[in-house]
């Protein structure tokens, strides 16, 4: 456990100092910054203002672009580490694989989290300076929502970077992946359901199996109980979990996926040769 | 101490090493030469526990692989190409120290001190930052404060000058007498004088593997005297980096001292010069 902190300290150290945490912190802090900055707080949607309606476009935001930027910044981590021969040195150390890799995803999950929760009590303290209401039970679920978020693409980041030989091919089967990802969410699934061309369970379990489908509706499900402003695929898995069981499942289901993908990672890391 | 037998190793359908047989016991230092491609840098990874392959590998009795933190713990790895690593010497120094008990910051500081680096004054700078030669130093005296039973070394002093290979070798052969080296070169003049065994790689097989006998002043310093024919800017450089001091004043004749141990390397270096020396005595 000792040599996992470690390793999680001195990759979180080198990583501090690279270009993309610098842009990374520049996009989440500069994004609620802007936020405020265009008069967010003062306009309404869905019967929603202040502090809340700059929380919803703040965390739409993140849903649209948190998962590509965690894949980009995460699936380096151990195709660059044995491109750059790094890693043959390190694991000439006495370190076992297992600290390796986990101090590692340890790093990385602090890397993409801290920064978009502190975005996230920076809107706090100004919106206390401005005197709004504050939230705190969608700021919780927010935060929440966030943390699995993270910690699912970071999953399937780690799992990409253990796969892959080369950087390229990490990045673009990220992209790759993304792209999917975002194209099972249900507002483009209900063009085949009106078409009739797939049974309709098919779709509510393509939509149900995809995490970006998850936190999208997670996303709005506080505002929007009804799901009035989603798709259809989301109707139906509303009616059949209900709002408290669609709540704990989109911040469920990332979490354990994560675990899943990271898991799948470490095992493939773990069996193979290590370069 | 290393045992293989029947060591096999594939990448794809290429096979990398073939059959191969070794016994390495306690206190050998072993070059292990051969072209690019003969399969030393596999050979070493497979010993490092980095790839899975058919045959048998013990080291310390125990399979490199499944007990990499037990093998590990007792081998020093300096690679041939110092890595691109991102941290600062301090926190290179700290990291290496806590991976092993036998390390430790004040020992690996010791060690670099020996070799001609400083620590501290370059504490703050990222291991990048520093020269190839200053890099290896590091390396080198990560590797040695673990106190390894087994060192191995790619290219060992490839990116040193003559005084850091010095106190380098000269280190080697006093205190590390009863430690095992595995030193992959590609030139047995590099490290013949430290050596006890050669071992030739060829397409994965063993084509040549031989007793050294070590020379008796390997680890003794010698007086040198050197006259030059006529003034040289290169013969100039080349005492320079010796170490060697100009006498009576002109740029004819050197004085100075090297490592018994680094004698084949200094004189293939005065080789270039052959023509140009009318007298060399060495004591």
């Amino acid at each position: 456990m000792k040599i996992l902190f470690q390793v999680a300290r001195a990759d979180f150290r080198e990583s501090v100092r690279a270009k993309w945490f610098f842009i990374y912190n520049l996009v989440f802090g500069g994004a609620i910054i802007l936020l405020f900055a265009l008069g967010i707080t003062e306009s309404r949607v869905l019967g929603f203002t202040g502090l809340s309606r700059l929380l919803i476009t703040y965390i739409q935001l993140c849903v649209a672009i948190l998962p590509i930027l965690i894949l980009i910044s995460t699936v380096r981590s151990v195709v660059g580490d044995r491109e750059s021969n790094v890693l043959e040195y390190f694991l000439s150390m006495p370190i076992s694989l297992a600290a390796y890799f986990w101090g590692k995803v340890v790093s990385k999950f602090i890397l993409v989290f801290v920064p978009i929760f502190f975005a996230l009590i920076l809107a706090i303290i100004w919106g206390a300076i401005k005197g709004l209401f504050i939230p705190w039970n969608i700021i919780g679920y927010y935060s929440l929502l966030l943390g699995t978020l993270s910690w699912c693409f970071l999953g399937i980041g780690m799992l990409i970077s253990s796969v892959v030989k080369r950087q390229e091919w990490g990045l673009g089967l990220s992209i790759l992946i993304w792209l999917i990802l975002l194209l099972f969410i249900d507002a483009i699934l209900i063009g085949l359901m009106m078409q009739h061309k797939i049974i309709e369970s098919v779709i509510v379990g393509v939509a149900l199996l995809n995490p970006m489908m998850a936190f999208r509706t997670g996303a709005v499900l506080l505002f929007d109980p009804e799901l009035t402003a989603i798709g259809p695929a989301s109707w139906v898995i509303l009616d059949a979990l209900g709002f408290k069981g669609f709540l704990a499942f989109t911040v469920t289901y990332p979490f354990l996926l994560g675990w899943f993908f990271a898991g799948l990672g470490y095992f493939r890391f773990k069996r193979g040769d290590l370069f | 101490m290393i045992n293989i037998k029947n060591l096999t190793k594939k990448f794809g359908k290429t096979v990398i090493l073939d059959q191969l047989n070794l016994e390495i016991k306690k206190g050998e230092r072993i070059a292990l030469v051969g072209q690019n491609g003969a399969g030393k840098t596999t050979l070493i990874r497979v010993l490092l526990g980095h790839y899975l392959h058919d045959g048998d590998v013990s080291v310390f009795g125990l399979d490199p692989r499944n007990k990499r933190i037990e093998v590990l713990d007792r081998i020093g790895f300096v690679p041939q190409l110092p890595p691109p690593i991102q941290m600062t010497v301090e926190e290179l120094t700290a990291f290496s120290a806590g991976t092993s008990q036998k390390s430790s910051r004040k020992k690996i500081q010791e060690y670099a001190d020996n070799l001609g680096l400083d620590i501290i004054k370059n504490g703050k700078k990222t291991f990048q930052k520093l020269s190839g030669g200053m890099k290896q130093k590091l390396l080198i005296a990560l590797a040695l404060a673990r106190e390894p039973d087994i060192l191995i070394m790619d290219e060992p002093a490839a990116n040193l000058d003559p005084q850091g290979r010095q106190a380098f070798l000269l280190y080697l052969m006093e205190k590390m007498k009863d430690t095992t080296m595995l030193l992959s070169s590609h030139r047995v003049d590099e490290v013949l004088s430290l050596i006890t065994r050669i071992v030739e790689l060829d397409f994965g097989r063993i084509v040549q593997d031989e007793q050294v006998e070590i020379g008796e002043a390997a680890g003794q310093m010698l007086d040198c005297q050197i006259t030059f024919s006529s003034p040289n800017d290169a013969t100039g450089r080349v005492m320079e980096s010796w170490h060697f001091q100009p006498m009576n004043g002109n740029k004819l004749e050197y004085k100075g001292q090297f490592l018994g141990a680094d004698k084949l390397r200094f004189m293939t270096e005065l080789s270039h010069f052959a023509n140009n020396i009318i007298k060399l005595s060495i004591n």
